[in-house]
């Protein structure tokens, strides 16, 4: 329903999609839409996130059938026919997706037929039928996840018990992706597992074929994914867990460990050989620096994933109080409401702080400006910059979106990444 | 040609002064064909990402301060309000001042594009009036409201009674104009209509409206027109509402590119009497002369505007003529708006530099007043040719022209495109701020930033090599015009 939305975090449905397109490798997304979607979508994740774009086509160049009142009129499946040609001849792409923009979506234009007639030449362009009308960024991330399961994963019978698939980190509308994943990877490789994150490495089109083989999906998210997941267990009989939150520092990344080694029935005495190593290599520097930062009272504004990854790892792991957290996407499901408040009232070391679901900046800033508690350190997006300035506290803009810092591989998650996140405290004193 | 203001919706410019996106060939044909009123612009059987209009109108009126723009769609629309959001809170805290405009979305949904939501939308613009207490309201349509059929120009009219700050419909469907900069003119119509009063009797004024971007030459500029007795008024970045209600009492108006202040600039013009300064733009040693001497004439201040030219021309042509042997001879490719490109080839010519293609993103045949844009005269009456194409900002069909002419450097004024350029190895010299090229001290500078670009290659040259682009050999082979067919 209508309602207002002062500074929504991301975009339509159409930026989640792209943002997953832009981010595999030689892959080629094709806009049936108005002549300003692609700019907007690509303004809406990536061009908030860190200052990384994607560097195969984005923006500019991603082909668009940029639907004009004519095609408004008659329709626009001509336009898209030539146009879709025409990314096949310009564009050298392992696999080309068709985005349906608000103005094809109500008009009704059939991209499925179209898209067809190239499959049956064999190239490979694949359909998306979810409008840009049809919900935000998230939703875009579920939306191509599913056009993937039902159109593209190759079923396989044999399975890779050391394969591994990653999901829940959204490439662009979570600005420190890269070096999420690739903290991920690097921890699980420890583990003697593959890791598909199929957005580094350069893991494109052919890894997403083939992630049927893998032995376990890992949700890390709270809410992300949960038709997703269960249709890929349906089709291809690969099972899931879901991590309830990102985890930053050791607390949270071991527990994380310690889960995919129980669900894969690896050998204890390694997880706790990596755990124990890991654990060493952290405490070893936070232990070269105490005592600089005093205790911060602290509020965090994110989406769901890191608002449960910043409140634990400062409450859990560096004695911070917390006070206020708010949860800045929009959730919908009073179930995955639920698993998130469980997820940071669940602490071991403090009390739990309040917890708010508010989307609409006017309601954010009102939160925290209303705030009776003292605040000292806020975690937040460049959008909530203002008020922590206005109320004077210490800011870290931790969340999407970042507009005032460039992030390539930087990372707050996993082991190393809590030390990232420990040195931008003192940082930014 | 007539404005009508009684009319929220503004006619597109294709339809208003036959704009166009498509074409090849040479500047003397564009121009010999637009003045013989013969030129015909191609559409494209395969195009890649434009612009959306909504973002050039709405950043405009949200870079007003303290007003609201309410952006009635699905929440992909506003994102626009994330950069606004931004750009104002930066420009008004460098200026010094504070705004507290706001730009909210109406987050749109499936169930909205069904059933409509006018009755949510009535609500919301009472309810942001509440909120921020705006000095004014800008109503906008999107796409899918423009489809469904959203009549907002009823609401709007309907809430007035209750609302006592200025409100008006803003039509920016997206689907409406393949040209981006029909969103300066709805921006320029919202105001014009709803904000600009009739001059007050009796007020005298030395003002002098400027339409510009961003503002960031501000100071200087103040300095300037002080030495003449003028006074500028910059818009809309920073403008304050009061500002705008008076616009028609000023003695010129005036912009720093013509595709940007050609509409408030005839309008005012039309409407209120006020002059609009007509010539080329202020790029240049030869633009700022022209423009000043314009200013001079319409504003009868042309004696101490030739004392200034004589001044500052014996601090910095010496310098400019320095800079210009070194780069004698290297050659460019520019990709920009159409009030840059044409400006900035006769800038580069200026400085000895040869234009091999310039593609402007959008071509005005002719303006409001029914001239063929002063920029493209100029050109044509000093005999200045070169390649020229109107791109609508496709990246395939630059990045064919620059791997053809492999030039020294290429320009534009849009960042998506000159990190293209880089990765293929060519020096890019954005020239983002619209004051890049002002005058002659900017002029000086700019022509010694173009010297930096193509003296130290280190990055271009060590990215290109390491990075695959991702267009087929195939491509690089054709014509330019490949994908271009007649329009229809």
């Amino acid at each position: 329903m209508s309602e207002i939305m002062e500074n929504p975090k991301g975009g339509c449905v159409l930026a989640g999609i792209n943002s997953v397109l832009s981010a595999i490798h030689r892959t080629c997304p094709v806009y049936h839409s108005g002549p300003g979607c692609c700019m907007q979508t690509t303004a809406a994740d990536q061009g908030q996130s860190g200052h990384k774009h994607s560097c195969f086509v984005s923006g500019v160049s991603i082909p668009s059938s940029n639907m004009l009142e004519k095609e408004v009129v008659f329709g626009g499946v001509n336009k898209l026919r030539t146009t879709i040609q025409g990314a096949v001849d310009i564009i050298d792409a392992d696999a080309y997706f068709v985005l349906t923009g608000c103005t094809a979506g109500i008009i009704g234009d059939d991209i499925v037929s179209v898209t067809n007639e190239f499959k049956t030449k064999g190239v490979p362009v694949y359909a998306i039928e979810t409008p840009g009308f049809a919900g935000d960024s998230s939703l875009g991330y579920e939306a191509i996840w599913n056009t993937f399961i039902d159109q593209v994963i190759e079923p396989s019978e044999e399975k890779d018990d050391k394969l591994v698939n990653i999901f829940g980190i959204v490439p662009y509308h979570d600005p420190f992706w890269s070096g999420t994943l690739e903290e991920i990877d690097r921890i699980l490789s420890k583990l003697g597992l593959k890791v598909n994150t199929f957005f580094t490495k350069k893991q494109g089109i052919e890894t997403i074929k083939n992630s049927s083989k893998a032995a376990l999906n890992i949700i890390i998210n709270p809410w992300l994914f949960k038709g997703p997941a269960k249709k890929f267990e349906n089709k291809f009989n690969v099972p899931s867990i879901r991590f309830p939150g990102l985890f930053i520092g050791a607390t949270d990344t071991s527990e994380f460990v310690r889960e995919v080694g129980k669900a894969l029935n690896l050998d204890s005495e390694l997880v706790e050989k990596v755990i124990r190593e890991e654990e060493e290599y952290v405490y070893n520097y936070l232990a070269q620096a105490i005592g600089v930062v005093s205790w911060k009272r602290f509020a965090v504004v994110a989406d769901a994933n890191n608002a449960v990854a910043f409140t634990r790892y400062l409450a859990n792991d560096y004695s911070f109080t917390p006070v206020l957290v708010i949860i800045s996407e929009p959730i919908y499901r009073q179930e995955d409401k639920e698993r998130i408040i469980k997820r940071i009232e669940n602490l071991e070391y403090a009390n739990p702080p309040k917890i708010l679901f508010l989307s609409d900046q006017y309601e954010i800033n009102e939160a925290i400006r209303n705030e009776e508690k003292e605040i000292t350190l806020l975690v937040g997006s460049s959008n909530d910059r203002e008020v922590a300035l206005e109320k004077d506290i210490q800011f870290i803009n931790g969340a999407f979106p970042v507009n005032e810092r460039l992030i390539f591989n930087r990372t707050y998650a996993g082991y190393k990444g809590s030390l990232t996140f420990t040195e931008d405290i003192y940082d930014n004193l | 040609m007539p404005f009508n203001f009684n009319n929220s919706n503004v006619a597109t410019r294709e339809n208003r002064i036959g704009s166009i996106t498509g074409y090849v060939g040479t500047l003397k044909d564009l121009a010999e064909k637009s003045q013989c009123g013969t030129l015909k612009g191609c559409s494209r059987c395969f195009s890649q990402s434009s612009t959306c209009l909504s973002t050039c109108g709405l950043s405009q009126l949200a870079a007003i301060r303290d007003v609201a723009v309410i952006h009635h769609g699905p929440a992909g629309c506003s994102v626009a309000s994330s950069g606004s959001y931004y750009m104002s809170r930066v420009m008004a805290k460098k200026r010094g001042v504070t705004s507290s405009t706001v730009y909210v979305g109406t987050d749109m949904n499936e169930n909205d594009t069904i059933f409509g939501s006018t009755k949510q939308l009535r609500e919301i613009i009472l309810e942001v009036n509440k909120r921020y207490s705006p000095k004014a309201i800008f109503v906008s349509s999107s796409c899918a409201t423009g489809i469904i059929g959203e009549d907002i120009d009823s609401i709007v009219d309907d809430v007035k009674s209750e609302i006592d700050v200025p409100i008006v419909a803003v039509h920016c469907e997206g689907f409406k104009s393949r040209i981006w900069a029909t969103g300066f003119d709805i921006s320029d119509h919202a105001v014009v209509s709803s904000i600009v009063q009739p001059p007050r009797e009796g007020v005298k004024s030395n003002k002098i409206n400027f339409k510009n971007f961003f503002e960031s030459a501000r100071p200087e500029i103040i300095e300037m027109f002080k030495k003449f007795d003028l006074e500028p008024v910059f818009l809309y970045c920073n403008s304050t509402v009061e500002e705008l209600s008076h616009l028609s009492e000023s003695l010129a108006t005036t912009c720093i590119c013509g595709t940007l202040g050609n509409y408030i600039g005839n309008a005012l013009e039309e409407k209120y009497n006020v002059p609009y300064v007509r010539s080329i733009n202020q790029c240049g040693i030869v633009g700022f002369e022209t423009w000043l001497r314009e200013i001079g004439k319409v504003t009868g201040r042309s004696d101490k505007i030739e004392k200034y030219i004589e001044e500052q021309r014996a601090i910095y042509l010496p310098q400019i003529e320095e800079v210009k042997k070194e780069l004698q001879g290297h050659t460019a490719v520019l990709g920009m708006g159409p009030g840059y490109t044409f400006e900035v080839s006769r800038v580069l010519d200026e400085l000895g530099i040869k234009v091999v293609w310039a593609l402007a993103w959008h071509y005005d045949k002719k303006y409001e007043n029914g001239d063929v844009p002063p920029s493209m005269k100029y050109l044509l009456d000093n005999d200045i040719d070169f390649e020229a194409s109107v791109a609508d900002q496709q990246n395939y069909e630059v990045m064919n022209i620059l791997k053809k002419y492999n030039p020294d450097m290429y320009l534009s004024r849009h960042p998506g495109s000159t990190v293209w350029a880089i990765k293929n190895g060519t020096p890019a010299i954005y020239v983002a701020d619209e004051y890049m090229i002002f005058g002659y001290k900017h002029t000086l500078e700019f022509a010694r930033s173009i010297l930096d670009a193509i003296n130290n290659r280190s990055f271009e040259e060590n990215l290109a090599k390491r990075t695959k682009l991702p267009y087929t050999d195939w491509w690089y082979k054709q014509n330019v015009d490949a994908f271009l067919e007649e329009a229809n």
